[in-house]
């Protein structure tokens, strides 16, 4: 299933090496994986303190995220959330797209993982620095 | 529900394929056709029904699917022998790859039944009703069951598997190892280059032109974990990139369908965690 | 042109490739529900007009059955990355670890999503 990328030489061995390796590739799967970390812990919180909330209409959650704690733990959540989101989903283009639209679509969800996260730390620094 | 050895069949047949319409990502010249029914011999009282992939070269048609009915007092009781039993019996153009009959020189490697294993070391009682019999899966065909390897034998050659020592051979004796040292290899190096892992592997099936997969990687490691390899640097160098060996994303379904029982998946875990080293 | 012999159109589903593709689909519906927050956070931050309507929808009974079920999607998504970061430290590789641990991951997150469910009631902030 997987398209054979057009050969620079008919040689089978040539075609193996490809362009050679590109001596990179550890060090996104270390980020992805320390991201990784970080975040069992982070979102567990999250999920914990969002239960304790329970049906809290805007001012209980206001007055939640406006505790400096809560805050912090909201915006490293969103930080290693979208690092950990942006490479693993360049895994999942790079293992299926094979075509022409794989690179814009890369640059667009690295483009679009980081506008929301300063979407959402914007929004959480408001709520914190605004109350 | 547990498995704690590879040549144990899977006991939950509910689900025999993914869930996806069977010419999902097919190409035209490789759908698979009905094919011819070959009935059992007249006075065959024990019989099974194969359905064996068929493909003619020659024939300039698609690949087809046969049936045979096997009589299996007349044959032994591995699926390799029915296979041969066919080819003397019924059909003598079946193709196949046999050579040892014993598991280890890894010829017969096919997907039995929908997982990879050797036909001479699965035995036909083990297999379902009716036994499905293909060539070693995502690997372009030859003929009948015979897969084309080259690409990755290609791969293999490419990771140069061979000791590169800095010094020469001391003159009195060979290459000196500890027992530790060399109780390091185990595992690694009885793999029989069947390709049963890397057939399977679903990286190897969307990427296999770029990444290794875990038969070449497992050889990878057996020269990286072998003490009187001085190549590591040069190694590491080469496997260190996003499609060579970070393709892998610890599916396992290598160490699931090893017929050695060997564990591709660890050493690659641990090829990962070397090449992390060298970093800290 | 040589067939190519049939890969996933043929291949028996095993717990591992099942469990693998499991960590790939819920990472991508918990990315949905990753941008999902960034919405709410955005709406208390706009003020109570946005929050209220996001709360309405939320509240809704499509709107609970989608949190419950992105609920359990997530947890299966953390479990299996559990899993993942044991074996990235190269522990529990063998056969039987690995099933063992598969089976333990999917109880994990549907004991972890009830708990979340029946502690938090049915409204979910």
């Amino acid at each position: 299933m997987a398209e054979p990328r057009k050969p620079t030489s008919s040689s089978i061995a040539a075609r193996a090496r490809g362009l050679g390796s590109a001596r990179h590739g550890s060090g996104a799967w270390r980020a992805e994986r320390l991201t990784a970390v970080a975040l069992v812990p982070l979102t567990l919180w999250l999920v914990a303190s969002l239960v304790a909330l329970g049906g809290a209409d805007r001012a209980a959650f206001v007055a939640w995220l406006g505790r400096p704690l809560s805050a912090l733990l909201v915006i490293l959540l969103l930080l290693a959330a979208f690092r950990h989101t942006a490479l693993g989903l360049q895994v999942v283009i790079e293992d299926y797209v094979h075509s022409a639209a794989k690179i814009p679509l890369l640059i667009a969800t690295h483009l679009l993982c980081f506008a929301i996260c300063v979407a959402g730390v914007l929004a959480t620094l408001s709520i914190v620095l605004g109350r | 529900m547990i498995i704690h050895s590879s040549n144990q069949v899977s006991r939950f047949r509910l689900l025999r394929r993914f869930p996806l319409p069977r010419g999902f990502g097919v190409l035209r010249e490789s759908r698979i056709e009905p094919g011819r029914h070959w009935p059992a011999p007249a006075g065959a009282k024990r019989t099974k029904t194969f359905q064996i992939y068929r493909y003619d070269p020659e024939s300039g048609r698609n690949p087809r699917l046969d049936t045979f009915e096997v009589d299996l007092d007349e044959c032994g009781p591995m699926v390799l022998d029915a296979l041969i039993w066919i080819k003397s019996n019924v059909d003598s153009s079946l193709t196949f790859r046999r050579s040892c009959r014993e598991g280890v020189c890894g010829s017969c490697a096919m997907t039995l039944d929908g997982t990879n294993w050797l036909a001479c070391t699965r035995f036909i009682t083990e297999m379902t009703d009716p036994a499905s019999v293909y060539p070693l899966a995502n690997f372009p065909v030859i003929k009948d069951l015979v897969p084309d390897q080259t690409h990755a034998l290609a791969q293999y050659s490419m990771i140069e598997p061979w000791l590169k020592a800095s010094e020469p051979p001391p003159q009195q004796h060979e290459r000196l190892q500890s027992v530790a040292d060399r109780k390091r290899l185990d595992g690694y190096y009885e793999c029989i280059l069947c390709f049963c892992c890397t057939s399977g592997c679903p990286s190897h099936w969307w990427n296999g032109d770029r990444f290794l997969g875990p038969a070449v990687l497992l050889q990878a490691w057996r020269w990286l974990a072998d003490s009187r390899d001085d190549a590591k640097g040069e190694r590491l160098d080469a496997l260190e990139d996003p499609f060579r060996l970070y393709r892998c994303h610890t599916i396992l379904k290598c160490t699931r369908t090893c017929p050695k029982g060997l564990n591709p998946g660890k050493a690659i875990a641990e090829i990962k965690k070397m090449m992390l080293e060298r970093t800290l | 042109m040589r067939p190519c012999s049939p890969n996933i159109q043929n291949y028996r589903p095993q717990l591992t490739s099942v469990l693998s593709i499991a960590n790939r689909i819920t990472a991508l519906i918990s990315t949905v529900a990753l941008v999902a927050f960034v919405a709410w956070l955005v709406a208390a931050a706009l003020g109570p007009v946005p929050y209220d309507a996001l709360y309405a929808l939320a509240a809704s009974p499509i709107g609970r059955a989608l949190l419950v079920i992105a609920t359990f999607v997530f947890f299966l998504h953390l479990c299996g990355s559990i899993r993942h970061l044991f074996w990235d430290a190269v522990v529990g590789f063998e056969l039987r670890s690995i099933y063992v641990s598969g089976w333990v991951a999917v109880a994990a997150s549907i004991v972890l999503t009830a708990a979340a469910w029946l502690v938090g009631g049915f409204f979910k902030g």
